[in-house]
């Protein structure tokens, strides 16, 4: 009979009371299960240490990240098409350091609250970059006019309701765009305890950017940058990929030296003497701000276009087929 | 439920397709029949990756005997070369140094190979149809020789000029390889006679809409529709829409069908002259009858960059596509289904069939009888190639053997 009780769902007990009483048991029962696992994993941990043996190889969790569907489109370190394309694409004369990048930074037409505050904090992200007002300009003209004026790329932030919602990167003199979605946005002013950053170059870490779409981008964000940081500076922006999404963040860092107690030491009246206070070096981060992530929608062939460009990757519904399976 | 993404591919029928794309590459993609279907895969690569190389053209002279392959190239060169093993046959280099100054300008859009010969002279000269954005075509003769230096082509080649202003995007030379169309951007849609070179025919813009608003013209793709007749025409426009021209009806489109947002920018059409593939900017892959200007259906398979090129097989009921994703794809006509896709690696420019291809691999397997088994399956291959190896190695220790026992034999004679 019990046996029978404890096979029975209890999504098949028709009475709420009964099931619900059921159903908390079981529950109940899961965490018990899973907290003793967890202590006889941990003493056996301690124990290892204590005999001076090898702890037993900790479980790595399975994460949608790291059981992503396999890519045949994933960059291999040894593809000579790969740096060959490379050194024929846009950004290569960038990258190359042969010209220095000059960003222009835009709205949409109508531009108020967030926007020109993410604006003026987008400003003091990339170096040499000016804004200029949209007016009522197509940008295509824009486009034409950043030609003219040896500019590298385009940043245009496209607001809605008052909130920035979208981001065109477009590279310079012949693309691609790249059209962002852009969400989660937190500014400068509304992050706690955040650092003014200087005006040095900062460095520029890109993660995660595997397949060759992901290079393209990567690339295309790369442009934005110059290529040769000033580490006096100690600012940092970072465009972490996880799962498709962008996530942009800008910090200051710092190395200190700390001294570390060390436990051992202090029963031992030899140590003592001579050893000094063991010195640890500690990396410390203060956010700068802004916060925001993005998620390509499309990569465009050539400068804005949208009548007559092609597309080097549109978003389908179709390709969604697994929410193991990323682009990036 | 999580949903599968494994693809039931029925697998190619056996073909072969050759790819060219912007770092100047020739990719030979091979597929093998068998029991279950087999899957496409590159099987070689010509040439070396080089930007100033990017192929802006191809064209393939299909057939039975020493098929050709003519390549134009981003410097401005034009190259023939062999379709079986890639060894180059011929080679143009470019004359707009000697011109004009500015090659970039003026970049050769499309390329012809005839089929048949304009001059009776011999059999290995090949005719060549050249067209640049600017609206220079020229038609030139080559006589190939045995190696690169020995090709002849003559010095004054047929030239006329297409069109006075704008560029030239598509052109194409229909199946009885008489007349030619060309068109594009602020060029209406023009037939040419190529015997006399002269214009025989040009479209007139569709009139203005109801709100009286006039969309400049810009064809990017435009077909023959039948191969026996050249008085019917496709054209893709900009504004995504595909036109229908009859030139014995009317100059202004007989029939013009929406298609999605983006531009056409392949339209290839069926052997039956009346089914028309198109492919757009964003990647979206169709077929339309085109007697009704009714969709048939889409292709849909994950197709997420722009269409740059669309090929019907001459026999197989296939068609492959490529463009900007860099992935070739196989597709069934009757059942719209992908049969096969194969990445490549770059942004792919054009795709041509080699619709010989069973014969040939009967035909360069005459020493070997084993090797008609070989285009069956891969497993077999591999069996195959197992039972090669291990005869090698048979026959390899035999060698070591009989070697022994000669030195043997050579001992026992000392």
């Amino acid at each position: 009979m019990t046996k029978e009780k404890e096979t029975l769902l209890p999504s098949a007990i028709k009475n709420k009371e009964k099931r619900s009483a059921v159903h908390a048991k079981l529950k109940h029962q899961k965490k018990v299960e899973k907290r003793k696992k967890a202590k006889a994993r941990e003493a056996e941990e301690k124990r290892a240490l204590e005999l001076g043996e090898e702890p037993p190889p900790r479980k790595i969790p399975r994460t949608i990240e790291n059981t992503r569907e396999l890519d045949e489109t994933v960059c291999k370190p040894d593809d000579e098409e790969l740096f060959a394309g490379n050194d024929a694409d846009e950004f290569s004369s960038v990258l190359k350091q042969e010209c220095i990048p000059k960003v222009l930074i835009t709205t949409s037409r109508f531009n108020s609250t967030r926007g020109p505050s993410f604006i003026t904090d987008l400003l003091s992200v990339i170096p040499n970059a000016h804004y200029h007002k949209r007016g009522t300009y197509d940008l295509k003209k824009i486009v034409e006019y950043a030609k003219k004026k040896d500019f590298t790329s385009i940043i245009v932030i496209h607001t809605n309701r008052r909130e920035p919602d979208a981001l065109l990167i477009i590279a310079l003199p012949d693309g691609p765009t790249a059209h962002f979605k852009l969400s989660k946005l937190v500014l400068r002013k509304d992050i706690k305890n955040h650092g003014n950053p200087t005006s040095h170059q900062p460095e520029l870490v890109l993660n995660n950017f595997t397949t060759r779409l992901g290079h393209r981008v990567g690339r295309l964000i790369q442009s934005l940058f110059p290529q040769d940081p000033n580490f006096r500076g100690r600012r940092v922006v970072t465009f972490h990929n996880q799962r498709d999404f962008i996530f942009f963040r800008h910090h200051r860092y710092i190395f200190e030296t700390k001294e570390s107690k060390q436990p051992e030491s202090k029963g031992k009246g030899k140590k003592d003497k001579d050893a000094q206070p063991q010195e640890k070096v500690i990396a410390r981060l203060q956010e700068c701000g802004p916060r925001f992530t993005l998620k390509l929608i499309s990569l465009q062939h050539g400068t804005f276009d949208t009548k007559g460009g092609e597309y080097e990757w549109v978003h389908k519904p179709e390709m969604d087929t697994s929410r193991r399976r990323f682009f990036l | 439920m999580p949903r599968t993404t494994t693809v039931e591919s029925p697998g190619c029928p056996p073909l072969r397709a050759l790819t060219f794309d912007v770092l100047g590459l020739v990719k030979v993609i091979e597929a093998s029949d068998g029991q279950n279907g087999g899957a496409a895969k590159m099987v070689e690569r010509w040439g070396d990756p080089d930007s100033s190389k990017c192929v802006l053209a191809a064209s393939m002279l299909d057939r039975e005997s020493d098929p050709l392959l003519g390549i134009a190239r981003k410097c401005g060169s034009i190259e023939v070369i062999s379709a079986i093993n890639g060894d180059l046959r011929a080679h143009i280099p470019s004359l707009c140094q000697a011109e004009e100054a500015s090659c970039e300008d003026d970049a050769i859009t499309r390329l012809h190979l005839f089929k048949k010969h304009q001059s009776e002279s011999s059999s290995r000269s090949c005719t060549l149809l050249t067209c640049s954005t600017k609206g220079h075509a020229s038609m030139e003769s080559i006589e190939l020789g045995r190696s690169p230096e020995d090709a002849i082509h003559d010095r004054s080649p047929k030239k006329w000029n297409v069109c006075a202003s704008g560029n030239i995007l598509c052109s194409k030379v229909d199946e009885n390889e008489n007349y030619a169309l060309y068109g594009g951007k602020s060029v209406e849609v023009n037939v040419w006679d190529l015997h006399e070179c002269v214009k025989i025919w040009t479209a007139k813009s569709p009139p203005q809409n109801s709100l009286g608003i006039f969309t400049p013209t810009c064809f990017t793709s435009a077909t023959f529709l039948s191969k026996d007749d050249h008085r019917k025409l496709v054209a893709g426009t900009d504004s995504h829409q595909v036109r229908l021209y009859d030139i014995s009806a009317q100059r202004r489109p007989v029939m013009s069908v929406d298609f999605r947002e983006t531009a056409i920018k392949a339209v290839a059409e069926d052997v039956d002259g009346r089914t028309v593939y198109i492919g757009n900017g964003s990647g979206d892959l169709a077929s339309i009858d085109i007697r009704t200007g009714i969709l048939l259906g889409c292709f849909i398979g994950k197709c997420s960059g722009s269409i740059r090129s669309i090929a019907r097989h001459p026999v197989l009921p296939v068609i492959a596509s490529c463009g900007l994703d860099s992935y070739l794809r196989i597709w069934d006509i009757k059942s719209r289904q992908l049969l096969s896709a194969v990445f490549l690696k770059q942004h792919l420019t054009s795709v041509v069939f080699d619709s010989h291809f069973r014969n040939k691999e009967v035909a360069g397997s005459v020493p070997d009888p084993q090797s008609v088994n070989e285009v069956e399956s891969p497993e077999q291959v591999a069996i195959c190639t197992k039972r090669k190896k291990s005869s090698k190695e048979h026959s390899g220790s035999k060698k070591v053997k009989s070697k022994k026992s000669r030195k043997r034999s050579e001992g026992n004679d000392y």
